[in-house]
């Protein structure tokens, strides 16, 4: 067993962490900066500061340096990861892009594609969003209903998509799209990369129960796509989509542990401010917790070793998934159960500001939905991996 | 970053699981659940055992060891877990680890070698002390040497030989329990308070290990049995109602083989002084308690999804869950450990 890594995997950590230490603004590390901004304010700060550390090399890590990547290792991107979430780094602007487009665009689009998508995608010039769900297919992705009607070289895409993350903000979507009239399932859809900056497009934000407008609605009246403009074969989108969430599997749950235990340190704070962390209840759970939260430790470093070791996760992402969003979610129960008559209060007696942990808290009702809920995750489980019948 | 068992790790769990399922299946279990060996420690499995090395494996090579680690003495022990195996296997290399890490020179020359071949049974008892009796100790009567504590205040360990055993009735019939009173008891001069808190730990490791296996093998029993039980006209195994509760397991069950193969590695790098003592404490407490948990959960969601036969005695579930039940409470149950965990990090 060896749970170091290499000894260029390390200079590269204190590399970045010294640049991180030079860039990140103090006030950003302070709690609840990024809740008292309004949505645009944080998107257009969190965008320049990308660029910014794309100039400085810190993008692409694991990307082939003929698309301008680093060119490191799977090791290095757990870093890179950590040591974001250390830094008190805000989230990336275009997750969607950076994490399933641009792997996608490697593996199977044109050289043009390669061209026009990846090198902008690095300094996030461009922000995608993913355009899968609908309001009638959400879980039952194949049900989706947005058509698109031949028209010359190109498509004409009517239909409407939802929960669309980043909706106002993005530039461009990939979306899927129904391309052959009467199809059924997922027969007959296509993969297209719809430009949002066009009179057929219009994205409005939707309210999150958290107050925030992280995501949105995107409708499609007339718009238009060059039929070149479709990633993978025309009708070929279920396959093109497949492969796609299939890059889920490289993300890192190192740098999600290092989230949740700072987080779990701030709830097992507020426990000792209210005098609740001897109720032996309430270090049975937040033990229990963190028993979840150190299973996910370990469970990424096996992840790690076996993407090292070049093997196939097949449908592992699933239990990760499962592990890290339910271990989240009752994470944030305990917080309120300690709380109880300061449940939702704005701040505690001794005045700390509850706010940024009450985001949280409301955040992760919402992981066990985005991304495949957890009732999606434990079918995938038992039928691919357990081999139960379908 | 290499977190997973190498290849030959791999290859001794393996050819503990092949022997197990070639030569001591679960019929030979039931032969021992149902009385027909009368001490418990069928004769076949216990010359398997010291041939193959499995009770030599944490032995130096120095004494006829194999002078290896926590970690493949884990792997052992899951693969027993998964066997329900009978026999004194846990208690002999745990008595071996108190030998090898506390005694004098001599009491290693004298018992070490005799330990790892399976001339000698082991035991050993974290509870009691040797001069006022060891209270349901594992293979008690069986042990040729037993590790107890030297006086109640738990200041020491002793080597107790020559001890008046009274057997201990338990619904676990994989196991055997006597307690322990008489006979005489030697000191091992190492046994500081560090070292047994670290024999403990040791100890929790293995039946964590033990669980772990106990839950994968109900697991992957009941999964199999629910692919092929129709009702209504169709597999049980493609209703939701079961494939969720399955799904949830198997996710536990791999939190639970990881938390363990990281505790034996954490345990030894803290002995070895290249880890702090407080990450291998809470290791081993996450482990214990993971494994715990998910093994009365698997243990009793397999009677639960094979339906009505899995209540039955012809069945083998009741081995499954049973073991599980007792070792859930041996060295710290969920409370206990979950307990420590957060005095460690609330």
């Amino acid at each position: 067993m060896d749970l170091t890594f290499t000894a260029a995997e390390e200079e590269f950590r204190s590399e970045l962490r010294s640049w991180l230490s030079a860039n990140i603004p103090q006030e950003w590390t302070r709690p609840g900066f990024w809740e008292s901004l309004d949505d645009d304010e944080s998107f257009r700060l969190r965008r320049d500061w990308e660029r910014d550390k794309a100039d400085a090399g810190f993008a692409g890590i694991q990307w082939p340096t003929e698309y301008g990547g680093r060119g490191g290792t799977p090791g290095m991107k757990a870093i890179y990861d950590e040591e974001m979430v250390r830094a008190h780094a805000p989230r990336t602007v275009n997750p969607l892009g950076l994490t399933f487009l641009a792997p996608t665009v490697m593996a199977i689009g044109t050289d043009a594609q390669k061209k026009e998508i990846i090198g902008p995608l690095l300094r996030n010039e461009v922000v995608w969003c993913q355009g899968f769900s609908e309001p009638g297919a959400g879980s039952d992705l194949a049900a989706l209903s947005t058509k698109g009607v031949r028209d010359g070289d190109d498509f004409v895409v009517n239909g409407q998509k939802v929960w669309t993350t980043n909706a106002v903000h993005g530039d461009k979507i990939f979306t899927m799209v129904r391309t052959e009239a009467g199809s059924e399932k997922h027969r007959g859809i296509s993969m297209l990369l719809i430009d949002m900056d066009q009179p057929g497009v219009t994205a409005r934000p939707l309210r999150q129960m958290s107050g925030a407008s992280e995501f949105g609605e995107v409708f499609f009246d007339d718009a238009r796509v060059a039929a070149a403009d479709c990633l993978g074969e025309i009708g070929d989108g279920w396959r093109t989509a497949m492969l796609l969430l299939s890059f889920e599997r490289g993300a890192s749950g190192i740098s999600q542990y290092t989230e949740f235990r700072r987080q779990y340190d701030e709830i097992a704070a507020v426990a000792r401010t209210l005098g609740r962390d001897t109720d032996p209840v309430v270090r049975d759970d937040l033990a229990r917790v963190l028993t979840e939260l150190e299973c996910l430790k370990l469970h990424s470093m096996h992840v790690l070793t076996q993407v090292e070791q070049g093997r196939d996760l097949g449908f592992e992402a699933s239990m990760t998934k499962l592990q890290w969003s339910e271990a989240f979610q009752d994470l944030w129960e305990v917080y309120d159960r300690i709380l109880g008559e300061h449940a939702t209060l704005d701040t505690l007696p001794d005045g700390t500001d509850l706010r940024p942990l009450h985001g949280q808290a409301m955040w992760s009702r919402s992981v066990t939905i985005w991304g495949g809920s957890s009732q999606v995750q434990r079918n995938i489980t038992a039928e691919r991996v357990l081999g139960l019948p379908r | 970053m290499f977190f997973a068992l190498t290849e030959d790790q791999q290859e001794f769990g393996k050819a503990v699981r092949d022997y197990l399922a070639e030569r001591f299946d679960l019929a030979a279990v039931r032969e021992v659940v149902e009385g027909g060996v009368a001490d418990g420690n069928p004769a076949s499995l216990w010359a398997a055992a010291g041939e193959q090395g499995w009770l030599a494996v944490t032995v130096g090579e120095e004494h006829d060891g194999l002078g290896l680690g926590l970690v493949e003495a884990q792997v052992i022990a899951r693969a027993l877990g998964a066997g329900v195996a009978p026999g004194p296997w846990r208690g002999t290399v745990l008595a071996a680890e108190a030998i090898r890490l506390a005694g004098s020179d001599e009491q290693r020359r004298a018992w070490l070698p005799k330990l790892a071949a399976g001339e000698a049974v082991g035991a050993v008892s974290h509870r009691g002390d040797v001069a006022g009796g060891l209270p349901a100790v594992e293979y008690g009567a069986e042990a040729d040497v037993v590790v107890g504590p030297s006086d109640p205040d738990l200041a020491g360990l002793s080597l107790l030989t020559g001890a008046t055993a009274t057997p201990v009735g338990s619904y676990d019939g994989t196991t055997r329990l006597a307690s322990l009173s008489g006979g005489t008891a030697e000191a091992l001069p190492g046994a500081t308070v560090e070292l047994q808190k670290q024999l403990t730990d040791r100890a929790t490791v293995l039946v964590a290990a033990d669980l772990v296996g106990i839950a994968r093998e109900a697991l992957t029993r009941t999964v199999a049995y629910d692919r092929d039980r129709e009702q209504f006209g169709v597999p049980v195994g493609s209703f939701q109602a079961i494939k969720h509760a399955l799904a949830d397991l198997h996710v536990g069950v791999t939190m639970a083989e990881h938390a363990s193969l990281y505790a034996a590695h954490a345990a030894d790098s803290a002995a070895a002084g290249v880890l702090d003592p407080a990450e291998a404490d809470l290791a081993v407490s996450v482990a214990k308690a993971k494994a715990s948990e998910v093994a009365l959960q698997a243990t009793a969601a397999m009677i639960q999804y094979h339906g009505g036969i899995g209540y039955t005695w012809e069945h083998e579930a009741h081995f499954f869950y049973k073991r599980a039940k007792r070792l859930a409470g041996q060295y710290g149950d969920v409370a206990v450990h979950r307990e420590r965990i957060a005095t460690l990090t609330v």
